[in-house]
């Protein structure tokens, strides 16, 4: 975009996003923010060991403090009918049942729970809380145990791996990650309120408040319409708020045991290690060529960690079985449980693993072939068929994105050799990967409001944790309707509203824009039939005939049969019209297979004395099909490319082996990449509508910004450098000695 | 966090007759307050000092920087900015624009180590809990000391402000006790670990710290600071360099070299200033001075990168000098 990608322009920036005042005003209330009357305040105690049971805990002087009300812990609990035996844990689903248990599974368990009349006074009196613990054996070494634990077949087998081991041109070798956290700048709160024996009203910061009302309804076995769940404002999610974790189950037990409504903010460093994290991995990767530059074949194996009370495998190898046309492919998988919480999506859940370690392996096999790796990856990438379903793409643009990435960046002065190109100390260079995505869809509701004094509400479930969901919603609204945007006010995030999923692996707008376009068709059939009443010209007026204005509705072009919104009403009895729809994939799917992409290109360069690293430019064109609103979906990928950035260079989060802690649980010591570390992220879209995947055409985006960056990044350190860095982060450190 | 009794003092006196042995000076609370609500710091009383002085004077020997001058404010300052600019740069190294807006320049001196093992109480740590253990020694010590460590303690003071302020030869104005007036060489200031790791630094119980003296000195033409980090910005530093050149004719009359994220204290790399001393400033001088600097360091087990590291910034940050 014109706009971001240059310093200097002068355009006006494209229009803001629905929520933008609210937000930089603070009237936009994220979860915690609510007033609540009679609420009181609930602060955490956790474990200070990484495994063991807990043998006692002395909570009687936490008791005496000042201001609190009642400590919950796994000897003092309301009743929670999911939690009442072994096989009803297993089957809830949660993870950890949380002060069902006295075993201690991770450092930084929740033990006890103080709820207190203040947050000073709660904080306080959880200071005090000792507990005696009988300790067990601990492990958190990935490096050291993930060997000792067997791979298994991830995926059928393609063709055979006899078939090409004497392929003539061979790369193997191992690539790790480190742990990543996400921590989204607002923290997991949740105020819980009982509003009746068995209704509860949670004010929650989530990326799905059906998935919630669906567990906390499971779990205190209660209708789900008697679990009302809000969550309008969301300061980001990244994965981290695609589960329910105990803080939720924490805040809904204290309301029910103290009879108040319970606040629950986790502190900063709890978020370290109660609302997940990707895994750390270790990858190898065998690929083969022929001399031609076709691959032969590719192993892929991968593992990663788990936790010891919960099996979370993020599938690394899936994306092998997506990009490219492999004859002959073998993907096989291991998790590693390790005395942590339990990890769990984060931005390109494991497509984003996997694809650096794929994307490394053929840069390589590129230098080897002395080939472009554009043409490269040209030679193979599968651009008509999934290779895994065999199904036809119903769209697929990546050689568009690759060719269109080239021309930005200037792929053509890259020097094929590594290590060609200096600047004083700074070794500069090229680099390149491209990621994908499957293009997924699921059933969505939305409602459009009208009003006598035409004014529009677009409604739905889904949540808006940054994405831009709510602004493509009024876009969509205005376009389908014709009413000015600024009288199309969007309400979400609300499960009272329409039903949607949650919003993640890229399916949101995907999954919801067709119910928005839905019920603009349901309502323009309505209003025709209260205006054919007025009006027999709209007695045959199909949706799209209807055109709304701010002051009433027209037929076929703007202003032509007018009839006011005042003199309708005098049809209709209610104060609304209201219009509902629900969209799903259908059919299609059968026919089809669906995915999104995104090239990626970089400069970097790297200082031979120092070991720093600096991305000088970074292109990304995407294909995400037709772009609703482009400022929210070019922030989207730009922002991913940051969080790419971050993978790359920086980010990686550390348990101490000997005494099974995390090492920092802060963000001064976390580094995630900030504006300093990245240069202005170059995106652009091809834009091209999908015809099959729903009515608008759009494919999703949110992880595609993100997949293949930090493979982009490695690369062109080789190219800069000679040195090919297969370990994430890639910190000066491993520059200077690698 | 505790709960704490909270004094708010005007004057020095006041400060340290009000301040009990359990209680603890805040100035800008940048470092304290996480501190204690980790509970790594539990004053029972905060003696608010923010009133002290916090001004900038120009001296015929030097320049006074009161103890609350924000680390912002010196980022701004004319005074400073021509006559002892390394400072500046030193700061802007640091941290972030909120946090220097609130961080002092007495609490820049007194924050405590960024070694992750003093920030959990529930591993050994010597400095937090004296005879407890080093935790860092043979665990994960990447952000460690590569110098003057003892087996007791590899944490590394993390400031920027005070490597400049070594390199100036520095002193630090203290109020002790019985109301006295001390002067403590910058150098002296800050301690290595030896066996008493709980000791950051040779500032008397109870005293305040009152001003910063900076002398003349022929280092405002020549001079840069170097901050190697994991990013950019809002991070401490792997191995930071402040170094400072007197040139006449290209000749080095007299050098600075000082180092951040290598020590226990604010290190001064004195050999190699001295070999630098009379040559010709060019890059081979330069890089005999690295790896004589180089050349006296210990590294750990998973901090041998600081090394080259060390002598790479060395190297480019006196090449700046000629540049900046
Ligand atoms: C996230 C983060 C990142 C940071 N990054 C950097 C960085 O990159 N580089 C860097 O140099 N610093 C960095 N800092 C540290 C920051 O510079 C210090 O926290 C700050 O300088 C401390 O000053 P303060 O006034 O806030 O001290 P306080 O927190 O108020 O006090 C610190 C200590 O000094 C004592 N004290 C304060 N003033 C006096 C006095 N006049 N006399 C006697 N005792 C006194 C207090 O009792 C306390 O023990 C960072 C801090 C944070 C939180």
């Amino acid at each position: 975009m014109e706009f971001f990608d240059n310093e200097l322009s002068t355009l006006m920036p494209a229009e803001g996003r629905v929520e933008a005042i609210a937000k930089v005003t603070g009237k936009g209330k994220y979860a915690a923010e609510y007033t609540v009357p009679g609420v009181c305040y609930a602060v955490l105690v956790t474990s200070s060991i990484p495994a063991g049971t807990i043998k006692a805990i002395q909570v009687d002087k936490a008791k005496r403090a000042t201001g609190v009300i009642d400590i919950l812990y796994h000897q003092n609990k309301p009743v929670v009918p999911g939690f009442a035996d072994e096989t009803k844990i297993r089957e809830s689903r949660v993870g950890l049942p949380v002060f069902y248990t006295d075993k201690i599974y991770f450092k930084g368990q929740p033990i006890a729970l103080v709820v207190a009349e203040s947050l000073e006074e709660a904080t306080y009196a959880a200071s005090l809380i000792t507990a005696d613990y009988t300790a067990e054996v601990f492990n958190v070494d990935f490096v050291k145990t993930h060997p000792s634990i067997p791979l298994k077949a991830a995926g059928k087998e393609r063709g055979t791996v006899d078939e090409w081991s004497n392929a003539i041109h061979i790369v193997e070798a191992e690539y790790t990650i480190k742990e990543e956290v996400h921590n989204p700048m607002e923290m997991h709160a949740t105020i819980a309120e009982w509003v009746g024996d068995n209704k509860v009203k949670l004010y929650e910061k989530t990326q799905g408040v059906n998935s919630v009302q669906r567990v906390i309804s499971g779990l205190f076995s209660i209708p789900r319409e008697n679990v009302e769940v809000i969550s309008e404002f969301v300061g980001g999610g990244f994965g981290s708020g695609l589960r329910v974790w105990s803080n939720t189950l924490m805040a809904v037990m204290a309301s029910l045991q103290v009879k108040r409504p319970v606040k629950l903010m986790l502190t900063r460093p709890q978020m370290f290690s109660l609302v997940g994290y990707r895994p750390e991995s270790w990858q190898k990767i065998k690929l083969g060529a022929d001399s031609s530059g076709k691959f032969s074949g590719m192993i892929h194996q991968a593992k990663h960690t788990t936790s010891v009370f919960e099996n979370f495998n993020e599938n690394i190898t899936r994306i092998a079985r997506l990009v490219y046309d492999f004859k002959n492919l073998k993907t096989e998988s291991a998790i590693v449980p390790l005395n942590l919480g339990t990890p769990t999506w984060m931005r390109g859940p494991g497509d984003c693993t996997g694809d650096f370690a794929i994307e490394s392996a053929i840069d390589e096999l590129s230098y080897k072939l002395n080939e472009d790796p554009i043409a490269l990856r040209l030679k193979n990438i599968a651009l008509k068929n999934d290779p895994e379903s065999g199904k036809p793409w119903s769209t697929h643009f990546i050689d568009e994105c690759l060719e269109q990435g080239a021309t930005k960046i200037n792929w053509k002065n890259r020097k094929q050799t590594p290590g060609q190109v200096t600047e004083g100390d700074w070794q500069i260079g090229y680099g390149m990967a491209i990621g994908m995505w499957t293009s997924g869809r699921t059933q969505a509701s939305a409602s459009i409001v009208l009003d006598k004094s035409g004014t529009i509400i677009v409604r739905t479930a889904m949540t808006d944790i940054g994405t831009g969901t709510g602004t493509a919603m009024q876009n969509l609204a205005h376009e389908s309707l014709g009413m000015p945007k600024n009288k199309i006010k969007v309400e979400l995030g609300n499960s009272n509203l329409p039903p949607a999923p949650s919003q993640g692996g890229s399916t949101g707008l995907a999954s919801l824009g067709g119910a928005v376009m839905d019920a603009a068709t349901l309502l323009k059939q309505k209003l025709a039939t209260y205006a054919a009443a007025i009006n027999a010209q709209y007695k045959d007026a199909a949706a799209a005939d209807i055109l709304l204005s701010e002051n009433g509705i027209s037929y076929k072009q703007a202003n032509a049969q007018f009839i006011s919104y005042a003199d309708l009403w005098k049809k209709v009895d209610e104060p609304t019209i209201e219009a509902e729809a629900t969209s799903a994939p259908g059919e299609e799917r059968q026919q089809f297979a669906f995915c999104s992409s995104a090239a990626h290109f970089c400069i970097v360069r790297v200082h031979s004395k120092t070991g720093k690293v600096k991305v000088d430019r970074m292109v990304c064109v995407a294909d995400g099909g037709k772009i609703i609103n482009e400022k929210p979906a070019a922030n989207q990928v730009s922002g991913a490319a940051v969080g790419g950035i971050g993978m790359a260079l920086m980010e990686e989060q550390q348990a101490d082996v000997k005494f099974g802690s995390l090492l920092g649980n802060d963000l001064a010591g976390y580094h995630f990449a900030v504006n300093a570390d990245a240069p202005i992220i170059e995106v652009s879209f091809i834009d091209k509508p999908d015809p099959n995947i729903n009515q608008m055409g759009s494919k999703g985006l949110g992880e595609v910004g993100i997949i293949g960056c930090a493979a982009a990044i490695a690369n062109a350190i080789y190219n800069a450098t000679g040195k090919r860095l297969r370990n994430l982060p890639i910190t000066p450190d491993k520059v200077l000695l690698g | 966090m505790r709960p704490f009794n909270f004094t708010k003092v005007t004057t020095v006196k006041d400060g340290i007759t009000k301040k009990e042995d359990t209680g603890q000076y805040i100035a800008g609370g940048t470092n304290l307050l996480d501190l204690m609500k980790k509970h790594i710091a539990q004053p029972e009383m905060l003696v608010d000092i923010t009133t002290i002085s916090s001004s900038i004077k120009p001296l015929k020997t030097g320049v006074q920087i009161g103890a609350m001058v924000r680390n912002s404010t010196l980022t701004l300052d004319n005074e400073i900015l021509t006559k002892y600019p390394l400072i500046a740069k030193a700061i802007l190294a640091g941290a972030s624009p909120q946090i220097r807006n609130m961080a002092s320049t007495g609490g820049n001196l007194l924050q405590r180590t960024r070694c992750v093992y003093f920030y959990d109480v529930d591993m050994p740590c010597n400095k937090r809990e004296p005879g407890s253990g080093c935790s860092a020694l043979h665990g994960n010590n990447r952000m460690s000391a590569i110098v003057g460590w003892s087996e007791d303690c590899v944490a590394v003071h993390p400031s920027d402000l005070c490597i400049a302020l070594v390199a100036l030869d520095a002193s630090v104005k203290v109020v002790e006790k019985n109301q006295k007036e001390r002067i403590i060489p910058f150098k002296d200031f800050h301690r290595l670990p030896g066996n008493t790791p709980h000791q950051d630094n040779n500032l008397p119980a109870n005293a305040i710290i009152t001003a910063i003296e900076v002398p003349v000195n022929p280092f405002n033409k020549h001079y840069a600071y170097l901050k190697l980090r994991d990013r950019d910005s809002y991070a401490f530093a792997l191995v930071s360099v402040a170094a400072a050149l007197h040139l006449e004719n290209n000749r080095i009359v007299d050098a600075r070299l000082a180092s951040g994220g290598v020590a226990h204290k604010p290190w001064r790399w004195s050999d190699a200033e001295n070999f630098l001393k009379g040559k010709e400033a060019n890059t081979a001088n330069f890089q005999e001075a690295a790896r004589i600097a180089a050349e006296q360091t210990k590294p750990l087990e998973g901090n041998a990168f600081k090394v080259p590291m060390l002598k790479g910034a060395i190297e480019v940050a006196l090449q700046n000098c000629l540049t900046a």
